[in-house]
């Protein structure tokens, strides 16, 4: 099987004081390696929900989930944080960048957390810099950075760990349509180039042409795939 | 963890405002400590240094039932070999000097009426060099630098008791007391100075004779007890185990044993300084941990994006406590040179603290700078500010990631 991440019979619940409020019916999807796929649908689809259990950070009221063929546990011992840091990246919609830091160290926090040198974090950080057009604004902190290069500072924090899997939550939602081009042009350029995975959600149908592969939601249930 | 320090410098400057407030509260905790507690050091010191020459000397040795039941008579459990104990206690290290003493009591008078005393026989040169500095001699001189008939005894009276009398010095008074065989006896005895102690109740009853007048007067050659004085107090405890061991029918006493007001004094500047500790404990520890919850509230999206991204919670949780930690240590080392300089500045300036209770002079304001409340404010100040992070960073390390990154 060449799945990279799959699931089975997702269901997701929230309870909002006593009031139990259904994200996600049923979901079974599954993506192989070198996708680039969206999800889309209205919003409260459950786009993100879906993104979110796909990326550990929640987990599910029933169902499962796979990464890279292993069923992914949730109980309190689990090191959902290590496959995080080292399997999958995250782009935000609000970019989400460490307003302290600069682009260049926003970049490398991800690599504090591994035991790479300061040699290798530099090294690695640089390329990425350079492959999102940002060397020269390495030294800028976010707000200095316009929109667009916020997001490209987001792409490169989630790709400088050489993750399998990017997740990207409406990455293009609040930049303009020509920045957002560019944006995805060049994540589709990162997933031709390093074979990373992305899946991003969206419900801009300009957007959703950019993607090899769609995936609908509409109220918490796939409907095409 | 260097690079980690750096993050959380940077975060701990993110809201400079509130930073400098909370750095402002550890700063004067901090330094109020450490000049609270330089000032009680001096107090300490100066109160233990008066106590020392100016009344009891280092050690008192005493005969070996004097503390175990009451003398019947004068004397009766005083020490009858006073030089070869003398000659034995010179030989010791760190001894300065010994000298005798008695204490007697009884009647003084100058013909029309009377006062009761409290007096002491005194070797006046040695009594000079251990208490002169203490003793304000009025009008006239201490015991024997006035002898112009050796064959006159003399007596310096206390201001207090002088005034009762109405004596001036040339006065003849008589002193009365019972004698060591229990009989009364008397003698005249010319007033050579009036002095003062600084204690108005003990002015109103102290007077000194000579050592051999004391003697004369109570028909003995003992003496109540021996002072010794050394030249380092801090070696008193050494010197008063060896001479246990060395004096024959001997107790000692260290002058920390003897000093009831002394201990009393420290116990309670030791329970206001503690007192002061805890209130301003409890104000650093509010203070910090406001400020910890507010960063932290403020920074709720950031903490899921991080939590997202792969930081584990226990590195989440150790960043906020270098947080914490770098706070403490900027406010804290603030804090002491802002006490050192402040130390320094009231140290020159001259300014004085008026009379203690029972004192009539005031003395030098004053305090100590002492290596060990620097070293141990700083790290109360840096344990304080972690402790004060520890309750914020659980709490933000125990987050949601879903509900930090939907957070507004």
């Amino acid at each position: 099987m060449n799945a990279l991440v799959q699931t089975e019979a997702i269901v997701k619940h929230y309870e909002l004081g006593k009031v139990i409020v259904p994200a996600l019916h049923n979901v079974t999807m599954k993506m192989d390696r070198g996708e680039f796929a969206t999800i889309c649908g209205p919003s409260g689809s459950g786009k993100t929900t879906l993104l979110n259990l796909l990326g550990f950070i929640d987990s599910p009221t029933s169902g499962e989930v796979f990464f890279d063929g292993a069923r992914i546990t949730y109980n309190g011992r689990s090191n959902h944080h290590k496959l995080r840091l080292e399997k999958v990246g995250f782009i935000f919609q609000t970019f989400n960048l460490i307003p302290v830091l600069t682009a260049y160290e926003n970049v490398e926090y991800p690599l504090l957390l591994t035991a790479k040198s300061s040699a290798e974090r530099r090294t690695l950080v640089e390329r990425i810099l350079r492959e999102v057009r940002l060397w020269e604004h390495r030294h800028h902190k976010p707000n200095e950075l316009s929109g667009g290069q916020r997001q490209r500072v987001a792409i490169a924090r989630a790709l400088v760990n050489n993750p399998q899997l990017v997740l990207a939550d409406e990455p293009t939602a609040n930049i303009d349509s020509v920045t957002a081009a560019e944006i995805l042009d060049l994540m589709r350029t990162l997933n031709e180039e390093d074979n990373v995975t992305f899946l991003f959600s969206t419900h801009d149908p300009v957007v959703v042409r950019y993607a090899m592969r769609v995936i609908r939601l509409h109220d918490g249930e796939i409907v095409e795939a | 963890m260097l690079k980690f320090i750096r993050l959380a410098f940077k975060n701990v400057f993110r809201n400079r405002r509130r930073t400098v407030i909370t750095g402002l509260v550890l700063v004067f905790g901090a330094a109020a400590l450490i000049l609270a507690g330089g000032f009680i050091s001096f107090t300490f010191r100066g109160l233990r240094e008066s106590t020392i020459r100016g009344q009891l000397g280092h050690i008192q040795i005493y005969h070996k039932d004097f503390f175990q039941a009451e003398e019947e008579k004068p004397l009766q459990y005083g020490l009858d070999n006073v030089e070869d104990l003398k000659k034995i206690i010179l030989t010791q290290n760190h001894v300065r000097f010994t000298m005798a003493r008695i204490e007697f009591s009884g009647l003084l008078s100058n013909g029309d009426k009377s006062a009761v005393f409290l007096g002491r026989g005194v070797e006046p040169e040695k009594e000079n060099k251990l208490t002169g500095f203490a003793l304000n001699v009025d009008t006239g001189k201490f015991l024997g630098e006035n002898l112009q008939n050796e064959a006159e005894s003399e007596v310096i009276v206390a201001r207090g008791l002088a005034k009762t009398l109405k004596a001036k010095v040339g006065d003849y008074l008589t002193l009365m007391t019972t004698t060591s065989k229990g009989a009364l006896n008397a003698m005249d005895v010319k007033v050579a100075g009036i002095y003062s102690t600084g204690i108005p109740e003990y002015d109103e009853r102290a007077l000194m004779v000579d050592l051999h007048t004391a003697q004369q007067l109570l028909v003995t050659q003992k003496v109540s007890k021996l002072v010794v004085v050394l030249d380092e107090t801090e070696k008193t405890q050494e010197v008063a185990s060896v001479l246990d061991k060395l004096l024959p029918n001997t107790v000692s006493r260290r002058w920390d044993e003897l000093a009831t007001f002394y201990r009393a004094v420290v116990r309670l500047y030791d329970s206001i300084f503690v007192f002061l500790g805890v209130i301003i404990f409890v104000i650093v520890v509010l203070s910090s941990s406001n400020t910890m919850m507010m960063s932290i509230f403020e920074r709720t999206k950031e903490i899921g994006t991080q939590l997202a991204v792969g930081t584990s919670r226990v590195r989440l949780l150790v960043n906020f406590l270098y947080e914490g930690l770098l706070i403490g240590i900027l406010g804290g080392g603030l804090g002491l040179i802002i006490a050192l300089g402040l130390s320094l500045l009231i140290n020159y300036s001259g300014l004085t603290m008026p009379p203690p209770p029972g004192f009539t002079n005031g003395y030098p304001l004053f305090v100590d700078l002492v290596p060990q409340i620097f070293a141990g404010v700083f790290l109360l100040i840096m344990a304080t500010t972690v402790l004060s992070t520890i309750f914020p960073a659980l709490k933000a390390s125990r987050m949601k990631i879903v509900d930090a990154l939907g957070h507004i």
